[in-house]
């Protein structure tokens, strides 16, 4: 990253640090390393100094090795070969006396991100973990982890993961939960670390020692333990049960979520955690922070769809304060929409009335929106602040009114004698296509109770062809239509002006489609026009489908403490499913060198699948045997690629699948007997780019499907997709010949 | 894990404020050093570590021209099994500070009726003890009087709600006997806190009317009634009423106290030194409004209160007594302050 005018500026430091002065002087010398700093922290590069930086870090001034030691980290993978000078440095310091400075120097060894830095930092790293200073085991456990990520594809060193294992019994409470972190970096292919009986008992019992951060993090782990009996279940629980009262909001969660899971068998323990944690929820709620009151909302509402209520005598927790941001209020509304009972909606209601006049346009539709959710059950009570809000004569409100009026007249039909008296007037203060909509459909349905229903849509037509909105002139077509029927003496001739319009003059095919449409209609007879056009008004039972059933708490206890919540399941499922594709695409091939895509496999057929290597496609290697025994540790250490069950019914004889497969170049490395429950075999093949694929067939006793478990050495899901079409064939084929 | 996430942000922040009294970009620029310092501490791979700032401050130090020698010791927290107090701590005068502090906070309604009121305590202590010395807190705390066959007595005991504790407290013993027993960390940090629900009468109440007249001028009238007891004396009383932001020229009449105006930030702050119980005050303002109105709607920010009231706490809360048991033997004072004081206090204007 060159930067303009950097150079003038190394070239002038350069000096300053070689100056013999300078260095004399402990505090110039620091001051100068300190520009360095500051310089490289707004992204001049400096890495020109390197050489200098790494002399200036023999120092007994652990300042600034400190510094040093921060700009050796960040310039490392530019310079990997100086780096390589200052690892004699950092190896002297992490036998210093001081264990400040052997921390400090583990630690920043452990952060240099450069190839083969490895093999420097391993000794270090051990005799750390054996060090006798906490602070210094802290960092050489974390160091672990480090050494795990930079070697990518290493193989988990088993004895370094049995010492962290034993670590785990240290007397530091830091260490302990680093050791923790740091199993569950390094086995993170293996599912992480593993907590068994004395590792979960061993962990409870040093729970009080720990930090909130520590404390958090365990009652994390401690999910994956299953107590084996019901006693010792509640014992844990027991033991926990003074953590829902911690000052830290972190760990109160992860307690509550533990007492969820472990819990479940015990709906009454649930609601009685739930129960409790109400106070040290609400006080998050109404925390200084912004962002941790945000969250608090969250789970608020998700604990709210399982226990409807749960939080209604606190109803007024959830009033907004005039300071707070917009996401705050506007989860505080849809809260507030939920807690609705018959003590409380006299309060809640008026409270939702002083939102809707807000100054933020946003916040006051989301009010509106929220007092025609409520109106669902209290009907008239909201019928009559939303009539009382259209006296305002306010753009913004009036088409929300009248959207939450169209959905109310639907589900509760009683409502629509006061929505048709509300609704004159409306028409001038509409703009937007949402609203016109809305009002149109409303004048259409149920306009023979409103006297100036025709002259209103009479305007609309008149103004149609300056309309923007297609949709808005689809509805008029409709409502139009509709009021015909009802009232046909007033809307004979503007049906006729609109539909010559629509047919005549409109460019936009749909409307102009719709018009011919309701012309053509029109032509059969006005009887068969009603039959069609007039359907019923209302349908209080969508209100039933939509408002959703209460949920148990088991479904999402799971996703308590997570940033479900936050996001909403299937906006985190989206999420997380593309932060997981950023993290393979550099993992997929660079050059690949051949064409994949395409059906390669049309039909099932021997001869055509022995044609395949010509094809270009995927080549695989013939003769390429592999022994078992590394067939055995390979299998081991990849995960699986793919995974798929095909139908298979009866018996076959293993050896016509081993020629078969023979003929695709896919060796077979083990097999079971045949007519053996159940049965397994191994294949192996690889393709000419040196991508092995290993593979599983499994058939369960009992069940008529063959489980195929594929790995790759390599991840390239084009040449995946076509390996296993192949072996897809092949096995269809086989099942073919059997029947 | 999310409520961690969230809260290590805001833990972060604290810590940088107590290194530098306060957090803004000015701040960071110029302790970029120590910046860097502490977040080598905070954080380890992205995990936290060592977040009590207590702890930093004794291996950061803030002086960092103070040259340290090759052999520095280590500080002892870093090794200690009490993760928060150092051993071999030694003062001349062995005191404890306790401070109840209760803040109130309030939400009125424009009609006037009270929507949210509430009280959120906390007890502070100042520790000056030497060695590891072993505290008990006793307070008037209903459930351990009901415990102790107390009640009923002439003792005023308090329901406390919520009640959350430093961590150095024994919850196992909470739990079982209401007994606060702890290990204290040197300096300051606060024991606990509580949360008290229970409708109190608005210790100081405000009415007002706000005439606005478009294009000449908006009248206020704001009349402040201190009810609490007539002995107690509310200071620092700080009243700030909304006015619109395209007010000027004002003129105001207060009959106790002095107003102003403060343009940035849209308001008139009326401020009363003393304030006490009882008493009822009233104070006018006058703006000018331009005869063009501005475009933009403005919304309407409620009055605002600021007080502290001495010697006096809304709960009721007392501290019983202090016992101070180190091995050594020595005496130790306990010296306790209750004071009131308005949290979020808020009455919105029609």
């Amino acid at each position: 990253m060159p930067y303009l005018g950097s150079e003038d500026v190394v070239k002038e430091l350069k000096k300053a640090l070689c100056n013999p002065h300078i260095q004399a002087d402990r505090l110039r010398y620091r001051n100068v390393i300190q520009r360095v700093i500051r310089y490289m922290t707004q992204g001049l590069d400096m890495s020109g100094v390197f050489m200098e930086m790494v002399k200036a870090s023999a120092t007994v001034d652990i300042v600034q090795k400190k510094l040093v030691y921060l700009y050796m980290c960040t310039y490392a993978p530019l310079k990997p070969d100086l780096a390589l000078l200052a690892i004699n440095t950092l190896c002297k310091d992490c036998s210093d006396p001081n264990p400040m400075v052997r921390g400090l120097a583990l630690r920043s060894m452990c952060s240099l991100r450069m190839p083969g830095v490895q093999e420097y930092i391993q000794q270090p790293i051990l005799n750390g973990l054996r060090d006798k200073a906490s602070y210094v085991r802290r960092v050489a456990v974390l160091g672990c982890a480090k050494m795990h990520n930079l070697h990518g594809d290493s193989e988990v060193d088993g004895a370094l993961v049995n010492e962290l294992y034993s670590l785990l019994r240290d007397q530091d409470p830091i260490v302990v939960v680093n050791c923790l972190r740091s199993l569950e970096e390094i086995l993170k292919q293996e599912g992480g670390v593993v907590i068994n009986k004395p590792i979960a008992h061993h962990l409870l019992n040093r729970m009080s020692k720990l930090d909130q951060w520590g404390q958090a993090e365990v009652l994390n782990f401690l999910l994956r333990y299953q107590p084996r009996s019901e006693e010792e279940l509640f014992d844990i629980l027991n033991l926990l049960d003074s953590f829902l009262k911690s000052s830290s909001p972190g760990v109160v969660m992860g307690a509550t979520k533990l007492f969820l899971i472990l819990a479940k068998m015990f709906p009454h323990v649930q609601t009685d955690v739930l129960v409790r944690v109400k106070g040290p929820l609400l006080a998050a709620c109404s925390s200084e922070s912004r962002e941790l009151c945000f969250v608090a909302l969250c789970h608020v509402r998700q604990i709210l769809h399982s226990l409807p209520g749960h939080f209604s005598s606190h109803y007024k927790k959830f009033f907004c304060s005039y300071s707070e941001p917009h996401y705050i209020k506007l989860q505080k509304v849809e809260v507030l929409c939920e807690l609705v009972n018959d003590e409380d909606v006299q309060q809640v209601l008026e409270e939702l009335r002083g939102y809707c006049t807000d100054v933020s346009a946003d916040f006051a539709q989301a009010a509106i929106f929220a007092i025609g959710g409520i109106a669902r059950t209290y009907t008239d009570q909201c019928v009559q602040i939303l009539t009382e809000l259209l006296g305002l004569r306010q753009e913004h409100i009036t088409t929300v009114v009248v959207q939450t009026f169209r959905d109310l007249v639907w589900l509760c039909p009683q409502c629509t004698e006061a929505v048709c008296q509300a609704l004159p007037g409306c028409e001038e203060n509409i703009q937007d296509s949402e609203g016109k909509q809305a009002l149109i459909w409303l004048l259409g349905v149920h306009g023979e109770r409103i006297p100036n229903a025709p002259y209103v849509l009479e305007d609309f037509v008149e103004n149609v062809k300056s309309e923007t909105f297609p949709a808005v002139k689809m509805e008029l077509l409709t409502a139009l239509l509709r009021l015909f029927l009802s009232r046909p003496a007033e809307c004979q001739d503007m049906l006729g002006r609109l539909l010559y319009y629509c047919i005549e003059e409109e460019k936009d095919m749909a409307v102009r489609d719709r018009g011919l449409f309701y012309y053509r209609l029109l032509l059969v007879g006005i009887d068969e026009v009603k039959r069609i056009l007039c359907s019923p008004k209302s349908d209080p039972t969508l209100g039933l489908l939509e408002d959703p059933a209460e949920r148990p708490v088991n479904s999402w206890a799971s996703d308590f403490n997570t940033l479900v919540p936050v996001y909403g399941k299937a906006h985190w499922a989206t999420i997380s499913k593309c932060q997981g594709a950023e993290r393979c695409d550099p993992e997929l091939p660079k050059t690949s060198s051949f064409a994949a895509s395409g059906p390669l496999i049309p039909e099932e057929n021997k001869e055509r699948v022995q044609e395949l290597p010509d094809s270009g496609a995927l080549m695989l290697v013939p003769n390429r045997q592999l022994t078992a025994d590394y067939f055995e540790k390979t299998w081991l250490s990849l995960k699986v690629a793919h995974q798929q069950v095909l139908p298979w019914r009866g018996e076959f004889h293993p050896d016509t699948l081993q020629m078969a497969l023979q003929v695709v170049n896919i060796q077979t490395i083990a097999m079971s007997r045949a007519g053996s429950r159940p049965w397994k075999a191994y294949l192996s093949a690889q393709d000419d780019t040196g991508c092995l694929f290993l593979t599983e067939l499994l058939l369960e006793p009992g069940n008529s499907e063959m489980q195929i478990s594929v790995k790759q050495n390599e991840a390239r899901t084009e040449t995946l997709n076509s390996f296993i079409s192949v072996l897809e064939t092949v096995i269809g084929t086989i099942e073919e010949i059997k029947s | 894990m999310s409520a961690s996430a969230v809260f290590i942000l805001d833990v972060k922040g604290k810590v940088f404020c107590e290194y530098f009294k306060e957090l803004e970009e000015e701040s960071i620029r110029d302790n970029f050093v120590i910046v860097y310092e502490l977040l080598d501490e905070l954080m380890d791979f992205g995990f936290p570590q060592t977040t009590d700032s207590k702890i930093l401050q004794e291996y950061i130090t803030q002086q960092s021209n103070k040259l340290e020698t090759g052999k520095s010791r280590v500080p002892p927290t870093v090794t200690n099994a009490v993760s928060w107090r150092s051993e071999g701590i030694k003062y001349k005068k062995n005191e404890v500070f306790i401070d109840v502090i209760e803040s109130v906070n309030l939400l009125v309604n424009a009609n006037g009726s009270v929507l949210l009121s509430e009280i959120v305590g906390t007890i502070k202590l100042k520790v000056f003890l030497s060695g590891m010395p072993e505290l008990r807190l006793g307070l008037n705390d209903r459930v351990l009087f009901e415990l102790t066959g107390l009640s009923g007595s002439k003792n005023k005991s308090v329901e406390l709600e919520d009640v959350k504790f430093h961590q150095c407290v024994r919850l196992s013993r909470f739990d079982n006997d209401r007994t606060i027993s702890f290990i204290p960390p040197d300096g300051d940090f606060e024991l606990m806190s509580y949360r008290l629900s229970t409708q109190v009468k608005p210790l100081i109440w405000i009415e007002s009317v706000i005439e606005k007249f478009s294009h000449s001028r908006v009248e206020i009238m704001v009349k402040a009634k201190g009810q609490f007891k007539k002995q107690s004396v509310a200071n620092g009383v700080e009243i700030s009423v909304p006015v619109p932001s395209d007010a000027d020229s004002p003129r105001f009449k207060t009959s106790v106290g002095s107003a102003k105006y403060v343009p940035e930030r849209n308001v008139v702050i009326w401020s009363i030194k003393s304030f006490p119980g009882g008493k009822e005050y009233l104070m006018r303002a006058h703006f000018g409004l331009p005869s063009v109105e501005k475009e933009e709607v403005e919304g309407r920010p409620p009055i605002g209160v600021k007080f502290e009231i001495p010697y006096f706490t809304v709960s009721g809360i007392q501290v019983r007594y202090m016992k101070i048991i180190e091995k050594s033997g020595y005496q130790a004072l306990p010296w306790v302050r209750y004071i009131t004081q308005s949290g979020d206090y808020q009455l919105r204007t029609s």
